[in-house]
């Protein structure tokens, strides 16, 4: 179990990670996410020993490593360059660490073959990082972390560097290693889809803060705040600017741009007056008859993706994704009457803090 | 290939010949003076002209290293040459490496300060240079002479910063330094930090990271470091014309231009044969380097 106790990073003036908790289960694969320059990769490098720690706790299983030298962590990482060096063999790479320590060329050998077994690298083990493919690299590089059997691994990145067929298999191989290892990963990406298919838990991190923790549909369904709610789910979630106001003890009436009007059920009457922020998934939005709309907009863009269509109607500057079940015949300028499904719906504060879940009535 | 009209394909045909007879009048133009050499060098009775020998012969050869001393100017030219382009290749590797890792301010102010050396004609410089190691060379004199009494000179011979192998190779090093500086700065900012990284979290000692990463990982920079270190050093006449007086000290190019300078009549034959041995090292390591060269103006490592 790793555990990060209000760990800060300065560099110079500038706060980076700005206190910062984190629990990681035994087992788990933990995936850290944010926008690019948010501190993933510092945060990680700091668990790993690369970057030291300004203040902060960081233990791991019950023992406190701020100051222990990163190769007796037990702390592997995999590199988003994969770091392979190029002048020694694949199984040379693998073997690297024992052969630091030491340990017999024969016993370096046996256990660079078991690795490359479930690597399925053991053709490759004779040839030079450079006459390997994308993939193969990489899987190399999982196999230098996994022969040091750690507690712990860590990657940043690592299939940024693949072409998108590649890096739905390695996604599916990455989750196969974990269940067959049961190693407690920590994954860095900026990719909030890798984050949702891979993770048991999502950490959400802006500007050097942890926005929310929890499991990818938890985060979906139920975000903490405005920027969760965004980042999370492709396409995002629309966000409305709206004014409520309340209507009898039991619902509030919303007020939005093209003429929306809608009244949610708020039975604690929990919501306050004024102007919030209405969000609601593409999914949610359905094109109805004219009088059940809730508004109206002309549609700007059709996707068609066969299975759906999103359908983004709305000004440049307010767009509204709807999705739609398969094929529709709306052409750009026709105006389309819609509705959200109020159960769905969730309200934020003005400065981006929830006040109202989804399905939470 | 696409199919292109056959009025374009003899046009084309016709500016390749133009092409490759150009380049190759070129070359020959390049070329001459190398050939004259070699044959002039291999000839009984070597002229001021090209000519093909009427008898052909070793002894011109021979005349280099019996009746001269080309085996010691030879020996001389390369232990000195060879020792500043081992300094150079040292200090710019780590140099090159920490001023590529640093972030300190002064990092580029010095960068280009360094050029200076390089961009400065040393001949400009010679007279301060001389009267400082000349200052050095008195400072170790003192300093040695109520140690070794008679043997002084024989040890300064080795350690002389004037008249002495030190001080040659000190400043073909200092002379040779900026360029490959640079080159190994270049070359170790392409180098990702990841490779340093990945080897620290292996648990690899400092000694380590150097002599199974680095070292190997910066070969190619290296070989061009040195490349061009021995090849601009091996061509200097005048620093060793200036900084040696002993005859023993003497090295080829200078061997070369006394043999030159000799009042009676001038021994093409001999001067032919020594520019030749001349040549010779400058081209092996090129031949060696080449390599090395290839990979480091083509991107860096591949890998
Ligand atoms: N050595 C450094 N000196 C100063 N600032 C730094 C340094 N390294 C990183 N930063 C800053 O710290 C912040 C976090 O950087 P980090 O590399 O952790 O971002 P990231 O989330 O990994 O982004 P990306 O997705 O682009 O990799 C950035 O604003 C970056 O500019
Ligand atoms: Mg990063």
């Amino acid at each position: 179990m790793i555990h990060l106790n209000n760990v800060r990073k300065f560099y110079g003036a500038l706060e980076v990670i700005k206190g910062v908790d984190v629990t990681v289960d035994d087992g788990e694969f933990a995936v850290f996410v944010g926008p690019s320059g948010c501190g993933k990769s510092t945060l990680l490098r700091m668990i790993a020993g690369l970057e030291g720690i300004d203040s902060g706790d960081l233990v791991l299983n019950g023992k406190r490593i701020n100051d222990v030298p990163p190769d007796k962590r037990g702390i592997a990482m995999v590199f988003q360059s994969y770091a392979l060096y190029p002048h020694m063999t694949v199984a040379e790479n693998i073997g690297f660490s024992l052969s630091l320590k030491k340990v017999a060329p024969k016993e370096i050998r046996r256990q660079v073959e078991e690795v490359a077994e479930i690597l399925q690298l053991r053709e490759l083990l004779d040839r030079r990082p450079g006459a390997l493919s994308g993939g193969q690299r990489q899987r190399v590089a999982i196999g230098r972390a996994i022969i040091k059997k750690p507690s712990l691994i860590l990657f940043d990145e690592p299939l940024s560097n693949l072409d998108s067929a590649l890096r739905v298999q390695m996604r599916a191989e990455l989750q196969r290693l974990h269940r067959e290892l049961s190693a407690t990963v920590v994954y860095v990406t900026h990719d909030q889809v890798e984050a949702m298919t891979m993770a048991d838990k999502i950490v959400v991190l802006n500007q050097g803060t942890v926005a929310q923790a929890g499991p990818p549909m938890e985060l979906y369904h139920r975000p903490n705040n405005e920027f969760v709610a965004t980042f999370i789910g492709s396409p995002k979630m629309n966000i409305l600017p709206v004014t409520m106001t309340r209507e009898g003890s039991e619902s509030v009436h919303l007020v939005g741009p093209l003429g929306m009007a809608l009244t949610l059920v708020d039975a604690d009457a929990s919501l306050p007056e004024g102007t919030a922020r209405l969000g609601v998934r593409p999914e949610h939005l359905k094109v109805v008859a004219p009088d059940a709309a809730h508004f109206a907009a002309e549609v700007a863009i059709v996707e068609r993706l066969g299975v759906e269509t999103y359908l983004t109607v709305g000004s440049i500057d307010q767009p509204i994704v709807v999705r739609v079940e398969g094929d529709v015949t709306f052409r750009p300028g026709d105006r389309v009457p819609l509705a959200a499904d109020t159960a769905a719906c969730h309200i934020f504060s003005a400065d981006g803090r929830i006040l109202r879940s989804a399905n939470a009535a | 290939m696409s199919v292109a009209p056959p009025g374009e394909s003899a046009n084309r045909g016709r500016a390749d010949l133009m092409a490759y007879a150009s380049l190759s009048l070129i070359s020959i133009f390049c070329a001459i003076p190398f050939f004259w050499l070699l044959i002039a060098s291999f000839d009984g009775n070597a002229q001021l002209f090209l000519r093909w020998p009427e008898t052909w012969t070793f002894a011109n050869y021979l005349r280099v290293f019996t009746k001269e001393d080309g085996a010691k100017w030879l020996f001389n030219s390369l232990f000195v040459v060879g020792s500043a382009t081992v300094l150079v290749m040292v200090l710019s590797g780590l140099g090159g490496y920490a001023l590529s890792r640093t972030r300190a301010w002064w990092k580029l102010p010095f960068l280009y300060a360094i050029l200076l050396i390089r961009v400065l004609p040393s001949t400009a410089l010679i007279v301060p240079l001389y009267k400082f190691l000349l200052t050095l060379n008195n400072a170790e004199g003192a300093l040695l002479r109520p140690i070794f009494g008679g043997a002084t000179r024989d040890i300064m011979r080795w350690t002389g910063f004037i008249d002495g192998y030190l001080g040659l190779i000190l400043v073909l090093a200092t002379m040779q330094l900026p360029l490959s500086l640079w080159i190994m700065k270049t070359f170790f900012d392409g180098l990702p930090r990841d490779y340093e990284e990945a080897a620290l979290m292996d648990g690899a000692t400092m000694i380590q990271r150097i002599r199974r990463v680095l070292v190997p990982l910066a070969l190619p920079g290296l070989a061009a470091s040195g490349l061009f270190a021995f090849m601009s050093a091996w061509g200097d006449f005048l620093l060793p014309l200036i900084l040696l007086s002993s005859p023993e000290l003497q090295t080829l190019p200078l061997g070369l231009f006394r043999a030159f300078l000799r009042i009676n009549e001038i021994d093409y034959g001999l001067l032919t044969a020594l520019a030749f041995i001349y040549l010779v090292p400058a081209v092996v390591a090129f031949g060696f380097a080449r390599r090395f060269l290839v990979q480091t103006f083509s991107g860096g490592v591949k890998g």
